[in-house]
C-alpha cells in the first residue's frame, strides 16, 4: 500500500510545478478563506460580550430635556418603587493612549440576566463593592495598560492621567477595552460628582416613561451583531468567491495530474493493485496534500486577519458603533471548521478525478485518443449545469421579487452566486465556439490557423483557469462599480444633507439663549436647528387598506429653509417637489426610503404615531434617500417636531453671511457662553470624516476583491506552468517546419491574450449584471434601500486591460522559458504522437 | 546542396566538454540520396540537426543551399528551413491540434507554396485518402509515419532530412514507408539525407556514410561520390 502510494506520489518528482500548482491553489483559497472567517470569528466574539453585557438588552431612561441624569433622579424612582439602576459610562485614557470606556455600575439594582452580573459570585461581590474596590476587564485589555496576565490579578496600574485603577480582576466575557466597576468608585475616577449618563430597568419592567424622562425600549437598540450582519455576509461571500477561485487552482491541477497518470495507474493495476485501493491511495493523496495545504492556508489566513483586523475594527466602530478587539480570539471550532472547509472542497474539486479513476478500465486506461471527445462531453456538459445554474438563478430571483424589502439576504447572494457560476459554466463552450469559428476563417492564414487550433486544444486545460478569471474580473468590475457609484451618492447625499458651514451642540441648558444671540449675529445668515425624538409608529393608512402595528421608529427634525429646501434630495413626491415642502413646512411628514420600501409606503399614506399628547396621524408628503441610515425614520419640521412630539434640542447648523469668519464667531461664542473653542464644527470637516469612515468601509472589500484576481492570475499562471514542458514539445515541431521561436513567443502571447481578452469581453456584462444585482438586490435585502447604477467606461476598460495583462503575464514565464530553451532541446522533449 | 567542412561539435557534461563529431566533412549534391550510419551516440542526429539549422557547429562550417549556417541568425535559419527543407522525425513530430489534411500541408502553407492538386495527390499516395479529417491521435504509427513524410514534402524542398524514418515501424510497414518515400523523392527531385540504423534503409540509396566516434569511418563509405 505505501509502495503503491508512494509510486503515485513520484508522479510530483518529476512534476514539481503540477504540486506547486496543487498546494498554491489550497494555500490560497484556504488562507483568504479563512483569514476572513478569523475576522469574522473575533468580531462575532467581540459583539457577544458587548451584547453579553447590559447596554443592548436592557431598557433606558434619560432626560427628555436633554441635561444628565443626577443621584437624585435614581433615588426619586427608587423611593417610588420603580427598579432602575443607575449607569455611569465615561471614557479614560490609557498609559499607551488607548481610549478606555469605563463602565459604573450598581450590581445590587442591576437587573440579574446580564452576563456580567450573572457570572459574578458572592464572594466576589463583596470585593467589587467595597474599597479599594475592582477593576474588572477582559484579558485582551490588559496590554493597553501595561500589564502582563501573570500579573494582571491584583495589579493597580496608573492611567494616563496618573490616576491608580482599582486593583484589577479578570473577567473575560467583558468586551476589549472597557472597564467596569463599582459606580461609586467610577464616579471618582470619573470626576461626574452626582450625574449619571443613564438609568436602566429590566425590559418591560416600565409600561410608561416617568414623569420628564424618556424611555428607550431594548428592542429599539439594534446590537451590533445585527447591525454588522450584513457587512459580515458581505465578507463571507468574498472569501467564498476566493475559495471557489482557488479550488479551480486544484481542480485544474489535480485532472493535469490525473490524465498524466493514467499509464501508470494502468500499470498499478495491471501490477496487481485493485481499483477500489487505488481510489483508496487517490484519497490518501488528496488527504495528505488537504492538510498541508489548509494548515499553511489557515496559518497565512491568521497573519492576513491579524494585518486586516485593524481596518475592520476601525470599520465597524465608525459605521456600527460596534467594538471590536484588535486582538484575534479564534474558537477550537475555528481552526477544525478552516480544515473542514478545506478538506471538504478539496474533495469536492477532486470528485471528478476519483470518479474518473474508480470508473477506467485496465485496458481502457492510459488511451489519450478519447480526449477529444471526452472534451466535448464535458462543454456539454457545462452548457447544461449552467442552465440548471442559470434556472436557479431565475427561480430565485422569482422568489425575492415576492419577498418584503429587507428580506432574502441569503437569497440574494444565492443569486448572485447563480450568476457568476452560470457565466463562468458557459465560457469554456462560448470560448470553443469562437475558437472554432475564427479557425474557419483564418484558412489562409496557416500561423493564425494553428494557433487558433492549437488554443482549442488547450481549452480543456485553461478553461479552469480562465472560469476562475472570468469570475475574479466580474467580481472586480461589479464591486469597484458598486463601491465606485455608491462613493458618488453618498458624497452627493452628504453635499445635499450638509447645507450648513458650520455645525453645533449648544449644551440644553443654554440653548435658548445661544439660539437668540445667534440669531442677532450678521454673519449668520440662517440658523438650521434640529431635533431627533424616539417614539412609537402604531397604524398605516395605504390606498389599500389600513395596518396597525407597533414600531419603534426614530423622528427628526430639519428646518425647511432656503438653504435646505433645494438642495434636501427627495425621491417621491405627493404634488411635485414645491408642495410636498410646503405641506411639509405644515405638518406633514417625509419618510427615507428604508421605511417606504419595508412598508410598501408611498407619498399621500398616513401615519399614526405615538405622541406625548396621544397619538398623532400625519400624511406623507414625500419619500427621501438616507444613506447613513440602517433604520426607518421620519422627517418633520423642527418646529412642528418640537411642537407636537416634545423633541428635545439637537444640533444647530449655521449658514453664514457672505463674507463672513467663523473663527470670529466662534471665538465670541467661546467667550460669551464660556465653550471650548471647538464646539463649532466646519463642515469640511464633518464631510472629511465622513467621507474617511466611508473609504475605509471598503479597504476590506477592496483588498479582497483584488487578492481574489491575484489568485486566478495564479491559476492561469499555474496551469499554463503546469503544462509548459508539454506545450514546448507541441511547439517545436513548429519550429523545425521554420517558424522562428520569436514568432512562436509572439503567437504563444497572442494566443492567451486574445483568450483572455474574449474572457474580459463577457466579464463586463457579468460585472454590471453583478453590479446591479449588488446595488438593487443585495442593498435592499441588507439595508432596505437602492443604490443608482453608476456605470464607469473607465473601470470596464481597465476591467478587458486587467485581463490581458494577466494573461500576458501569465504567459510571459512560460514564453520566457520557451525563448531561452536551447532549440535543440526542444525537439529531444517527448512529443505527443 | 549541404557541405560541412571541418565541423566539430561537443557538449557540455558534468565532467567537462563531450566531443560529439570530430572535423566532419561531408558533401551532398542536388537530387543525390545518402545514408548516414553509426552506433548509438555516434553523433548521427546532432548531424542532422546541424544540417538542419537546429543547432550550430562550434567550428568548422555548414552550409545548406550555398549559405553558411553560422553567419545567419536565428529566424533566417528559421526562413531558410521552411524553405528548403523537409524534415522527417523519428518521433513523427505531427501537430495534434490539426486534422491530417492541415498537417500534410502545413509547411507548404507556411513555406506559401500550398499546392492542393499535389497536396491530393501525396495523400492519395501515402494512402492517407478519405482521413483528412482525423487527428493525429486516431492514426496508426504507420499512417503517422507516413503522413510525416508526406508534410516534409508537400512543400517540394530541395532537401529532405529524414531521422530512422522507419525507426518505429515493423518490418513490412517499414518497407512498404521507405519504397514510397524513395518514390516521391525522385518525383519532387528532392536530395536526401538520411540517419538510420537499417541497412535495409540503407540500401537503395546513392552512398552511405558511417559515422563511429564522432568520425566519418571512411572505410565504411559506399556507392559512387
Amino acid at each position: 500500500m505505501l509502495t503503491a502510494l508512494a509510486t503515485l506520489l513520484s508522479h510530483y518528482k518529476r512534476h514539481p510545478g503540477q504540486l506547486a500548482m496543487l498546494l498554491l491553489g489550497l494555500w490560497v483559497a484556504s488562507a483568504l478563506w479563512s483569514g476572513v472567517q478569523a475576522i469574522n470569528a473575533s468580531a462575532r466574539d467581540s459583539y457577544a460580550r458587548a451584547e453579553a453585557l447590559f447596554t443592548t438588552d436592557l431598557d433606558r431612561l434619560e432626560r427628555r430635556d436633554g441635561e444628565p441624569l443626577t443621584r437624585e433622579d435614581y433615588l426619586r424612582l427608587r423611593r417610588a418603587g420603580l427598579p432602575v439602576s443607575p449607569l455611569l459610562e465615561g471614557t479614560l485614557e490609557a498609559p499607551d493612549g488607548t481610549r478606555l470606556t469605563l463602565i459604573g455600575i450598581d450590581p445590587l439594582t442591576l437587573p440579574g440576566d446580564s452576563a456580567f452580573a450573572a457570572a459574578d459570585s458572592a464572594g466576589d461581590l463583596t470585593g467589587f463593592l467595597t474599597p479599594p474596590w475592582q477593576t474588572r476587564l477582559a484579558s485582551d485589555t490588559l496590554a493597553a495598560l501595561g500589564v502582563g496576565a501573570s500579573e494582571a490579578s491584583g495589579a493597580t496600574p496608573r492611567l494616563a492621567d496618573g490616576q491608580r485603577l482599582p486593583p484589577l480582576a479578570l473577567a473575560p466575557a467583558l468586551p476589549p477595552d472597557t472597564l467596569v466597576m463599582d459606580i461609586a468608585a467610577a464616579a471618582a475616577l470619573l470626576a461626574s460628582g452626582e450625574t449619571l449618563s443613564r438609568l436602566v430597568t429590566r425590559p418591560g419592567a416600565l409600561a410608561t416613561a416617568p414623569e420628564g424622562l424618556r424611555l428607550s425600549r431594548a428592542e429599539t437598540l439594534a446590537s451590533p451583531g445585527q447591525l454588522t450582519e450584513s457587512f459580515h455576509l458581505n465578507l463571507t461571500a468574498m472569501a467564498l468567491l476566493a475559495l471557489v477561485v482557488g479550488l479551480f487552482i486544484v481542480q485544474a491541477a489535480l485532472g493535469l495530474a490525473l490524465e498524466q497518470r493514467l499509464g501508470l495507474l494502468r500499470t498499478l493495476r495491471a501490477l496487481g493493485v485493485s481499483g477500489r485501493r487505488l481510489v483508496a491511495l487517490l484519497v490518501a493523496e488528496l488527504l495528505l496534500l488537504g492538510i498541508i495545504g489548509a494548515l499553511a492556508g489557515i496559518f497565512s489566513g491568521v497573519w492576513l486577519a491579524r494585518a486586516l483586523l485593524p481596518d475592520v475594527a476601525a470599520t465597524l466602530a465608525s459605521l456600527y458603533g460596534a467594538g471590536v478587539g484588535a486582538e484575534l480570539s479564534l474558537p477550537w471550532h475555528y481552526w477544525v471548521g478552516g480544515l473542514a472547509v478545506t478538506l471538504g472542497g478539496l474533495f469536492l474539486a477532486g470528485a471528478g478525478v476519483l470518479w474518473r479513476a474508480a470508473r477506467l478500465s485496465v485496458l481502457g486506461l492510459g488511451q489519450a485518443q478519447a480526449w477529444r471527445a471526452g472534451f466535448h462531453r464535458q462543454l456539454r456538459g457545462m452548457t447544461l449545469a449552467g442552465m440548471a445554474v442559470a434556472a436557479l438563478g431565475l427561480g430565485l430571483w422569482a422568489w425575492l421579487a415576492r419577498q418584503p424589502p429587507g428580506e432574502g439576504l441569503l437569497a440574494g447572494f444565492g443569486l448572485v452566486a447563480a450568476l457568476l457560476l452560470a457565466s463562468a459554466l458557459w465560457l469554456p463552450p462560448l470560448l470553443a465556439v469562437l475558437l472554432a469559428g475564427l479557425e474557419r476563417l483564418a484558412r489562409r492564414r496557416p500561423l493564425a490557423r494553428w494557433a487558433l487550433a492549437d488554443l482549442q486544444l488547450q481549452l480543456p486545460r485553461l478553461a479552469l483557469a480562465m472560469m476562475a478569471l472570468l469570475i475574479a474580473l466580474s467580481a472586480n468590475l461589479g464591486v469597484s462599480s458598486m463601491v465606485g457609484g455608491f462613493r458618488l451618492t453618498f458624497l452627493d447625499w452628504l453635499d445635499q444633507r450638509l447645507v450648513a458651514d458650520l455645525y453645533f451642540r449648544p449644551p440644553p441648558a443654554q440653548y435658548h439663549d445661544i439660539d437668540a444671540w445667534l440669531a442677532t449675529r450678521p454673519e449668520v445668515a440662517e440658523r438650521l436647528p434640529t431635533r431627533r425624538v424616539d417614539t412609537t409608529l402604531r397604524g398605516i393608512e395605504r390606498a389599500d387598506g389600513s395596518t396597525s402595528l407597533a414600531l419603534p421608529i426614530g423622528l427628526y427634525g430639519i428646518t425647511p429653509g432656503e438653504t435646505l429646501r433645494p438642495s434636501w434630495p427627495l425621491l417621491a413626491t405627493r404634488d411635485g417637489r414645491d408642495d410636498a415642502w410646503d405641506a411639509f413646512r405644515a405638518g406633514d411628514a417625509f419618510i427615507n426610503e428604508q421605511l417606504a420600501i419595508a412598508h410598501g409606503l408611498a407619498p399621500g399614506d398616513r401615519l399614526t404615531l405615538d405622541a406625548p399628547q396621544g397619538q398623532e396621524t400625519v400624511s406623507v408628503a414625500a419619500v427621501y434617500p438616507d444613506y447613513g441610515n440602517t433604520q426607518g425614520e421620519v422627517l418633520f419640521a423642527t418646529q412642528v417636531l418640537a411642537s407636537r412630539f416634545d423633541a428635545p434640542p439637537g444640533s444647530l447648523g449655521l449658514v453664514l453671511a457672505e463674507g463672513a469668519d467663523h473663527r470670529t464667531l466662534a471665538r465670541e461664542l467661546g467667550e460669551r457662553f464660556d465653550l471650548a473653542s471647538d464646539s463649532l464644527v466646519d463642515q469640511r470637516e464633518v464631510k472629511r470624516i465622513a467621507t474617511g469612515i466611508f473609504e475605509r468601509t471598503f479597504t476590506i472589500t477592496r483588498a479582497l476583491s483584488a487578492l481574489t484576481l491575484g489568485v486566478a492570475a495564479l491559476a492561469l499562471l499555474a496551469s499554463l506552468l503546469a503544462q509548459a514542458r508539454e506545450r514546448r514539445a507541441q511547439l517545436a515541431p513548429l519550429w523545425a517546419l521554420g517558424v522562428p521561436r520569436a514568432q512562436l513567443v509572439r503567437v504563444q502571447l497572442a494566443q492567451l491574450g486574445a483568450a483572455a481578452l474574449a474572457t474580459g469581453a463577457l466579464a463586463v456584462p457579468l460585472g454590471i449584471a453583478l453590479a446591479l444585482g449588488l446595488v438593487a438586490v443585495i442593498n435592499v435585502a441588507a439595508f432596505g434601500w437602492r443604490l443608482p447604477l453608476y456605470l464607469f467606461p473607465g473601470e470596464m476598460g481597465l476591467t478587458l486591460a486587467t485581463a490581458v495583462g494577466v494573461a500576458l503575464l501569465a504567459t510571459a514565464l512560460p514564453a520566457l522559458r520557451l525563448w531561452r530553451t536551447p532549440p535543440r532541446a526542444l525537439l529531444a522533449e517527448e512529443a505527443g504522437p | 546542396m549541404l557541405q560541412f567542412h571541418q565541423v566539430h561539435k561537443a557538449y557540455a557534461t558534468p565532467q567537462g566538454p563531450l566531443p560529439v563529431l570530430r572535423g566532419i566533412d561531408l558533401r551532398l549534391a542536388p537530387g543525390e540520396s545518402l545514408a548516414l550510419m553509426g552506433e548509438s551516440g555516434s553523433g548521427k542526429s546532432t548531424l542532422l540537426h546541424l544540417a538542419a539549422g537546429l543547432d550550430l557547429p562550434d567550428s568548422g562550417e555548414v552550409c545548406l543551399a550555398g549559405r553558411s549556417l553560422s553567419a545567419l541568425t536565428e529566424p533566417a535559419r528559421a526562413h531558410l528551413r521552411r524553405d528548403t527543407l523537409g524534415l522527417v522525425f523519428q518521433q513523427f513530430h505531427l501537430v495534434p491540434s490539426l486534422n491530417v489534411g492541415d498537417n500534410l500541408r502545413l509547411q507548404a502553407r507556411l513555406a506559401g507554396r500550398d499546392d492542393p492538386a499535389w497536396s491530393s495527390e501525396l495523400l492519395e499516395r501515402l494512402g492517407l485518402a478519405g482521413l483528412e479529417r482525423r487527428y493525429p491521435e486516431q492514426l496508426s504509427g504507420g499512417q503517422q509515419q507516413r503522413l510525416a513524410i508526406g508534410r516534409a514534402l508537400a512543400p517540394r524542398p530541395a532537401l529532405l532530412l529524414a531521422d530512422e524514418p522507419t525507426g518505429n515501424l515493423d518490418e513490412e510497414t517499414a518497407d512498404e514507408v521507405l519504397t514510397l518515400l524513395l518514390a516521391l523523392v525522385r518525383d519532387t527531385g528532392s536530395a536526401l539525407l538520411v540517419v538510420t540504423h537499417s541497412p535495409r534503409v540503407a540500401a537503395p540509396l546513392d552512398r552511405c556514410l558511417r559515422l563511429s566516434h564522432g568520425r566519418v569511418d571512411d572505410a565504411a563509405i559506399t556507392g559512387a561520390t
